[in-house]
C-alpha cells in the first residue's frame, strides 16, 4: 500500500505528490503576493510563512527523491519512447530541478540579506551563504525566473496530465486513485 | 516633563556665570530613534557611548556638546530591523561602531537651543541641526545646576551617509530624540 510497485503509484508517493503540488501552488501564490504588497508589520510574517513552506518544500523535495531510491515509482504507461512519454520524462526531470533550486535560490538570497532566516517562527536556519549585496540580488534574481519558469512547466505538466485524463489511459488514475 | 523645572536659557543669573563642563550620566540617557516601515514605524534605542557638553547659561553661543554613539549595540522594534541596521546595507557597525555629533555652533532659540554641528555616520561626516531643551533634574533645587536633563532632537537623511539598505521598504528620514542626563564635574 505505501510502497511503489512495478505498475502502481503507492500511498507515500501519492501523499508527497500531493502534498507538494498543494503547497507548490500556495508557494507561487504566497510569493508573488509578497512582491506586489508594500512591507509592514502586519505583513511581516507572511515572508516567515513563505520561508517555512519553502523550507518544508525542499525537505519534501529531497524525501520524494529518496523515497524513489527505495521504492522506484512504476514506468509510464503506454510504449516507453512514444514521443509524450519522453516529453513528460524531461519536464518530470525539469520539475526536480526546480523543486531543489527555487528553495534554494530563496534561502542563500534570503542568507545573503545578513538577516536571520527563521522558520516556524523560532528556528533560525544557518546563513548557507555570506552576507553580500550582489548575491542577493543574484539569488533573488534567480528564484524569480525559476518560479517563472516552474509556472510554466506546471502548466504543461497540467495540460499532458488533463490529455491523459481524457484518454483515459489510466495515467491521471494512477497518481489520485493508486490504480 | 511636567515635574521638570524648564530652565530660561536666557535668563542669565549669577550661578551661571561661568561656562561649565558637565559628562554624562550613561545608564540615566537614551537614543531614541524612529522611521517609517510601510505604514508602521520601527522605533529602537542606541546607547550613548560617552558625551562631552561644556554649558555656558550666560553666553550660550559658548556651548559645547560632543556625543558619541555606540551603533554596534544598538536595537530596534523587532528582531530583523535591529540586524538589517546594524548590516552592512545601514549603519555597518561591524565597520562603523561608533556614530558621533560635534557641535559647531549653539544658539538660544525660543525656550531652548539650536545646536548646530557634524555628524558622523558610517564614516560619512554631514551638517546636522538638533533642538535642545535643558532641564532641572528632578528632586534638585532651584537654582542648582549640578544635575541636568537635556533633550535633543533632530533628524537625518540615511542616503545622505550611504545607509540605503531596504530603502524600498524603510523609510530615508531617521528621526532622532535623545535624552541626557548629566552632572556637573566638580
Ligand atoms: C518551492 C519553494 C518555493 C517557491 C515555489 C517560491 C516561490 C516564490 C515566488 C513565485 C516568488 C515571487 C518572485 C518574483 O515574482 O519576483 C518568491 C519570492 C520570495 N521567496 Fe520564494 N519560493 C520558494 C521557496 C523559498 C524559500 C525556501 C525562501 C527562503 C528561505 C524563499 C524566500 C523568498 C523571498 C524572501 C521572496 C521575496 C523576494 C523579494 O522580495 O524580491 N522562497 N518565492
Amino acid at each position: 500500500m505505501w510502497r511503489n510497485t512495478p505498475t502502481a503509484f503507492g500511498l507515500t508517493t501519492r501523499l508527497l505528490h500531493w502534498l507538494m503540488a498543494g503547497l507548490i501552488v500556495a508557494l507561487l501564490v504566497l510569493g508573488t503576493v509578497l512582491v506586489r504588497i508594500q512591507p509592514d508589520l502586519s505583513t511581516l510574517w507572511l515572508y516567515g510563512l513563505h520561508k517555512t513552506l519553502g523550507l518544508c518544500a525542499l525537505v519534501l523535495a529531497f524525501a520524494r527523491l529518496v523515497w524513489h531510491r527505495i521504492s522506484p515509482p512504476p514506468a509510464p504507461t503506454g510504449p516507453p519512447n512514444q514521443w509524450a512519454n519522453r516529453a513528460a520524462r524531461a519536464a518530470h526531470v525539469a520539475l526536480y530541478l526546480l523543486m531543489l533550486a527555487i528553495p534554494l535560490s530563496g534561502w542563500i538570497a534570503s542568507s545573503a540579506t545578513g538577516l536571520d532566516v527563521v522558520i516556524f517562527g523560532q528556528i533560525t536556519l544557518p546563513a548557507i551563504a555570506p552576507t553580500s549585496e550582489a548575491l542577493e540580488n543574484a539569488g533573488f534574481a534567480a528564484h524569480s525566473v525559476l518560479t517563472k519558469l516552474l509556472m510554466a512547466l506546471l502548466l504543461t505538466h497540467i495540460a499532458g496530465a488533463t490529455l491523459r485524463g481524457l484518454k483515459h489511459d489510466g495515467t491521471l488514475r494512477r497518481i489520485t486513485k493508486g490504480s | 516633563m511636567r515635574h521638570l523645572l524648564m530652565l530660561l536659557t536666557l535668563c542669565a543669573g549669577p550661578v551661571w556665570a561661568a561656562p561649565a563642563s558637565y559628562s554624562l550620566q550613561p545608564e540615566a540617557s537614551v537614543v531614541g530613534f524612529e522611521t517609517d516601515f510601510g505604514s508602521d514605524k520601527i522605533t529602537g534605542q542606541m546607547p550613548i557611548t560617552r558625551a562631552d557638553l561644556t554649558l555656558d547659561f550666560k553666553n550660550v553661543s559658548a556651548s559645547r556638546v560632543a556625543v558619541t554613539l555606540d551603533a554596534a549595540h544598538a536595537d530596534a522594534s523587532f528582531p530583523f530591523a535591529a540586524q538589517a541596521m546594524k548590516g552592512p546595507k545601514v549603519l555597518d557597525s561591524k565597520d562603523f561602531p561608533q556614530i558621533s555629533f560635534v557641535s559647531t555652533s549653539v544658539k538660544s532659540k525660543g525656550d531652548g537651543a539650536e545646536v548646530t554641528g557634524k555628524v558622523t555616520i558610517r564614516g560619512v561626516t554631514k551638517p546636522m541641526v538638533m533642538q535642545a531643551m535643558i532641564w532641572r533634574q528632578k528632586g534638585t533645587e532651584a537654582g542648582d545646576l549640578s544635575h541636568l536633563t537635556i533633550r535633543l532632537t533632530g533628524a537625518v537623511n540615511r542616503s545622505d551617509f550611504g545607509a540605503v539598505g531596504w530603502s524600498d521598504m524603510v523609510g530615508d528620514q531617521v528621526r532622532l530624540d535623545i535624552l541626557a542626563r548629566i552632572v556637573r564635574a566638580e
